[in-house]
């Protein structure tokens, strides 16, 4: 391309003003980004990946600065501009479309009344006319029923239905440079496909170039020409997206693939290798190359001096590389450093007796009335069918994982099923106990076998006690060892968790994301439970904690033979952990089986809708047309017959247009081996339906 | 707790005096808490030191044969010297004498001793009383949470200084009816503040954590809950020790405080009001300036306390 590049970075340099003084957040950056071109800038927390953004329209809040280097935007300095002109050109020509569409949104206006803003204060359009405008784009975004939606307020429309505004907003302006900051992270996956096609789309029809953040290694596949990697601060890896996922060059980079497991790998023919150690603070980088503390080809020049983004040798393509060895470390040379202890799942093959069984397991709320009729008892109120109808059974010392959109009622089957949620009706049994009481009304006994880990790593350890504190809390309670031998104990479960015994007496906030997620995992197996719920332990960590987490948990497993409900949204996840899995929609489970049944057909429509809509790490893969349109309808008033019906891309299938579908409620359909559909179009034909695990 | 004592066995982990000075490191940061803390500080020194009662053991076991010394107080706050009523500052008598001819900042002193002792217990009670009602209505919720609230609710559609003035007036003067004023005047604003900080913490995945070892509600309000919420209801206190300092004072002026002859600042403003015309304004100036720089130091102390905890937040 020799036209002139629409941003053209140069060794952008930000730091923010601290009580520690002034913290580098991003070192020695360069990128140039063409028209109709999308760079993906992908990372860890922590690595400056936004901070780049907000440098380029210099939105750094008040204690950022740039410290150095230069951005070019059409040719003209950005740095030093004053804050009108930069006001001026963010409007007009470079927009941002950031994680969460409800921050971008003014809840109090119309979404037509945002939109035309836009253009009758930055264009100086006439109303009418922006409005037809307005109008226009949404249709471009592929939004329902346009005409309706500009007289709606943000909150009417769904999560994914708002991203599209906000995208639609962004473009009205035909913006030179759009930056995109995570812009499906706060999505379902299922929406999230539908927003990447959108992406996709509007990159060959607009000619805009696109800066594209995400942590998602899939998701960065799926819309970008090139793709730069960033640790520490610092781009380490810049290549066409072909070749970076084909032949990555730096260690980094071949970590960060090794770490997520690929969608239908599973724990008994692959093993995620987590990278040690964790992302230094920027006011603690190491004196030579960010990543040698971490890296396993580290010698002794990568302590010398900070290695320059320079280009691969002995290549045609445009690849650049941060690293001193790229071109003899070869990543089908790998092996795993000696003192990697390859996790063993528990797999002998052998089903024990079942320890958990669910029937017709019906949880529903009674939500509190808003308005005054309520608080008397007399306004209408909906039931919530939060889970309706589950059954299931696990056998001991496998892991049942349980997938499906938000709102479906993963979450409150579990905490049913522990004794945080009153049972509505239907019977639940582990190892002899009854499970319709409550927690606080159960023996001991049985509480002391089922225990939980949580979702969010900053809650779920009280900041007030040290980790010592609340590791011997259910020591105590449960009388697992003699009071005397209770510090030996905590100890032994930190060291199980791979954490050392200094950890005993700090303080949660002194932890990182991971270090905490340990620590709940020990004080849940304090007790030496028979049953333990994860309600997505790996979802809010970097990928390469998730990956130490995981085998963590599988070790532990294999140890104590712990039996496991695993759940999480993402389906490559749950397909590596589990040996079962549970699709559930809508409070119902619509299809059960062993994992590896799962992931291919025959499919529920519904599971085939949510592994087609994986972002899948290689750029090669071919997205699959299965879109589900609309939102899951609300749990206080579900569909008739079978749940998913409005939904349901194979409704076709069935002999006049599934009218069945709508009156009927379907039956099970046994595939063999437990696998079991919930679904009116007979076994033989949902078999013909292709496989849609890559 | 139990791990205080441990952490000292622990080479590596910080002494006492380590956590000590760390906690008192946001004190000493802001500016405005510091000069509330010297503020405040004077008058606790003057008032443990007003007399030799802290360092005498023989004040403590009440020795029958023990006649207190003046230490910062110079005086015994109900000596009457002949002949000098009604004096304005001296070499002598610093702050002056009132009408019976007591030295004025012997009475302030001592006067500091009663304030700093019922303001600070009559807060300590309300929040007992109130913490304990906020996190009943908070974590229960539901029919609880609404027989509480709307209880209390009714209560602080009173104002503060008519409840007051009925229990005083239906109880007598007296301490102890003075620190029962304060605490059920006050209990229903610290219940609320309270329930509001539970209703937060209780969501958290560590309460459902607790939940899940089938811990009882009590030890989840008292030892999971509250610890949490102690940053804002510190703050809280520290300003309602202000109110109470001014209740007090405000009930001594109006005759329902301490009965005389006690040195209570708001009596001495009583006392000392009519002859202010006279010109002696000085029995109520130094009153009302002691009471004035308490209340502006516990107010500022709050603030800067306040200001440093969201920083770090």
């Amino acid at each position: 391309m020799n036209q002139q590049p629409v941003v053209s970075v140069r060794n952008l340099a930000i730091a923010y003003e601290t009580a520690r003084g002034l913290v580098p957040a991003v070192r020695d950056v360069s990128f140039d980004i063409h028209r109709g071109e999308t760079l993906g800038l992908v990372g860890e927390s922590g690595c400056g990946k936004s901070t780049v953004a907000y440098g380029l329209v210099n939105y750094l809040g008040r204690n950022g600065r740039i410290t150095g280097g230069s951005i070019l935007f059409q040719g003209r300095p950005l740095v030093g501009q004053s804050e009108e002109a930069l006001r001026k050109l963010r409007g007009n020509q470079i927009s941002m479309v950031y994680q969460d569409p409800m921050t971008s949104l003014n809840p109090v206006l119309r979404i037509g009344d945002q939109m035309t803003e836009v253009l009758t204060v930055h264009q100086k359009m006439r109303k009418d006319e922006a409005r037809a405008r307005c109008v226009e784009m949404l249709r471009r975004v592929y939004m329902p029923d346009p005409d309706k939606v500009m007289e709606r307020y943000p909150h009417q429309i769904s999560g994914g239905q708002q991203q599209r505004v906000v995208i639609a907003m962004a473009l009205l302006n035909n913006p030179a440079l759009l930056i995109m900051d995570e812009p499906t992270t706060a999505l379902d996956v299922t929406v999230e496909a539908a927003v990447l096609d959108l992406i996709a789309d509007l990159r060959r029809d607009f000619d805009t170039a696109i800066l594209f953040i995400s942590h998602n290694l899939g998701v960065i596949a799926r819309v970008s020409d090139r793709v730069g990697v960033m640790y520490a601060g610092e781009l380490v890896e810049l290549a066409p997206v072909q070749e970076i996922f084909a032949n990555p060059r730096h260690p980094y980079t071949q970590g960060l693939m090794r770490c997520v497991p690929r969608l239908g790998s599973s724990k008994l023919d692959s093993v995620l290798y987590p990278i040690p150690g964790r992302v230094p603070p920027p006011h603690r980088l190491p004196p030579g190359c960010a990543f040698e503390p971490r890296c396993s080809y580290a010698r002794e020049a990568c302590r010398a001096e900070r290695p320059a983004l320079r280009p691969l040798r002995g290549t045609a393509v445009p690849h650049m590389t941060r690293c001193l060895f790229s071109e003899e470390i070869d990543p089908k040379q790998w092996r795993p450093p000696d003192d990697f202890a390859l996790p063993q799942p528990a797999n002998d093959g052998v089903t024990g007796e079942t320890i958990l069984s669910v029937e017709g397991l019906k949880t529903h709320y009674r939500p509190a009335s808003a308005s005054l009729l309520g608080a008397f008892g007399l306004g209408r109120r909906d039931v919530v069918r939060a889970v309706d109808g589950v059954s299931f059974s696990l056998p001991k010392g496998k892991t049942l994982g349980i997938v499906g959109e938000s709102g479906c009622g993963k979450s409150t089957l579990i905490k049913t099923i522990i004794g945080l949620e009153d049972m509505t009706d239907g019977k639940a049994e582990f190892i002899g106990f009854d499970l319709r009481r409550r927690a606080g009304q159960r023996e001991l006994a049985l509480i002391r076998e089922l225990q939980m880990v949580f979702q969010n790593p900053d809650a779920t350890m009280n900041p007030s006690y040290s980790v010592g504190q609340q590791i011997e809390r259910p020591l105590r309670r449960f009388k697992v060892v003699p009071k005397d031998r209770v510090r030996d104990e905590v100890i032994r479960l930190l060291r199980a968790v791979k954490l050392d015994e200094h950890y005993y007496d700090r303080l949660p906030r002194q932890l990182s994301g991971g270090e905490k997620q340990r620590v709940g995992i020990a004080r849940a197996f304090a007790a030496r439970p028979d049953l333990v719920l994860c309600d997505e332990p790996v979802s809010a960590l970097d990928v390469s904690v998730q990956a130490a987490v995981l085998n963590l948990l599988l070790e532990i497993q294999r140890e104590h033979g712990t039996t496991m409900i695993f759940i999480a949204h993402d389906l490559s996840v749950v397909r590596f952990f589990c040996d079962y899995i549970a699709v559930m929609y809508l409070g119902q489970i619509v299809e059960i089986g062993p994992a590896e049944a799962i992931y291919a057909p025959p499919y529920h429509p519904y599971t085939e809708s949510l592994l087609a809509a994986v972002p899948i790490p290689d750029p090669g893969a071919t997205p699959t047309h299965i879109r589900l349109q609309g939102n899951v309808p609300s749990p206080a008033n579900p569909p008739s017959g079978c749940r998913f019906h409005t939904r349901c891309p194979r409704r076709g299938l069935l002999p006049d247009g599934g009218r069945i579908c709508e009156t009927d409620e379907p039956p099970w359909r046994d595939a063999g081996e437990a696998h079991r559909i919930l679904c009116h179009i007979p076994l033989e034909r949902l078999r013909t339906i292709e496989s849609t695990g890559k | 707790m139990v791990t205080a004592e441990r952490s000292l066995q622990l080479p590596a982990s910080p002494s006492r005096w380590d956590r000590f000075k760390a906690r008192l490191q946001p004190l000493v940061r802001s500016k405005t808490a510091l000069v509330g803390l010297s503020l405040v500080m004077f008058w606790v020194v003057a008032a443990l030191f007003a007399d030799d009662c802290l360092i005498n053991p023989a004040c403590w076991f009440g020795s029958p044969d023990y006649t207190p010394r003046p230490l910062i107080a110079r005086y015994d706050p109900y000596q009457s010297f002949r002949g000098a009523g009604l004096q304005g500052p001296s070499a002598e008598h610093w702050l002056g004498t009132d009408r019976q001819g007591r030295d004025l900042w012997a009475r302030i002193i001592h006067g500091a001793r009663i304030i700093l002792v019922l303001a600070p217990v009559s807060v300590l009670m309300a929040l007992l009383v109130g913490g304990t009602l906020g996190l009943v209505a908070g974590y229960f919720g539901g029919g609880v949470d609404e027989v509480v609230m709307r209880f209390l609710d009714a209560m602080m559609a009173f104002p503060q200084i008519l409840l007051y003035l009925v229990i005083i007036a239906a109880l007598g003067p007296s301490a102890v009816n003075i620190v029962l004023a304060i605490t059920i005047a006050g209990a229903p604003g610290i219940a609320r503040l309270v329930r509001s900080l539970t209703l937060d913490i209780k969501t958290r995945d560590y309460i459902a954590a607790a939940q899940t070892r089938g811990e009882s509600p009590w030890y989840i309000m008292f030892v999971e809950i509250l610890p949490n919420a102690r940053g804002p209801i510190l703050i809280d206190a520290m300003l309602r020790v202000g109110y109470a300092v001014f209740a007090i004072g405000t009930l001594g002026f109006l005759g329902l405080g301490l009965p005389p002859p006690s040195p209570d600042w708001g009596s001495i403003v009583n006392a000392g009001r009519k002859f202010i015309q006279a010109g002696h304004i000085w029995d109520a100036l130094w009153a009302s300036l002691a009471t004035a720089s308490l209340v502006v130091g516990l107010s500022l102390l709050a603030d800067g306390l306040s200001e440093q905890l969201n920083k770090y937040r």
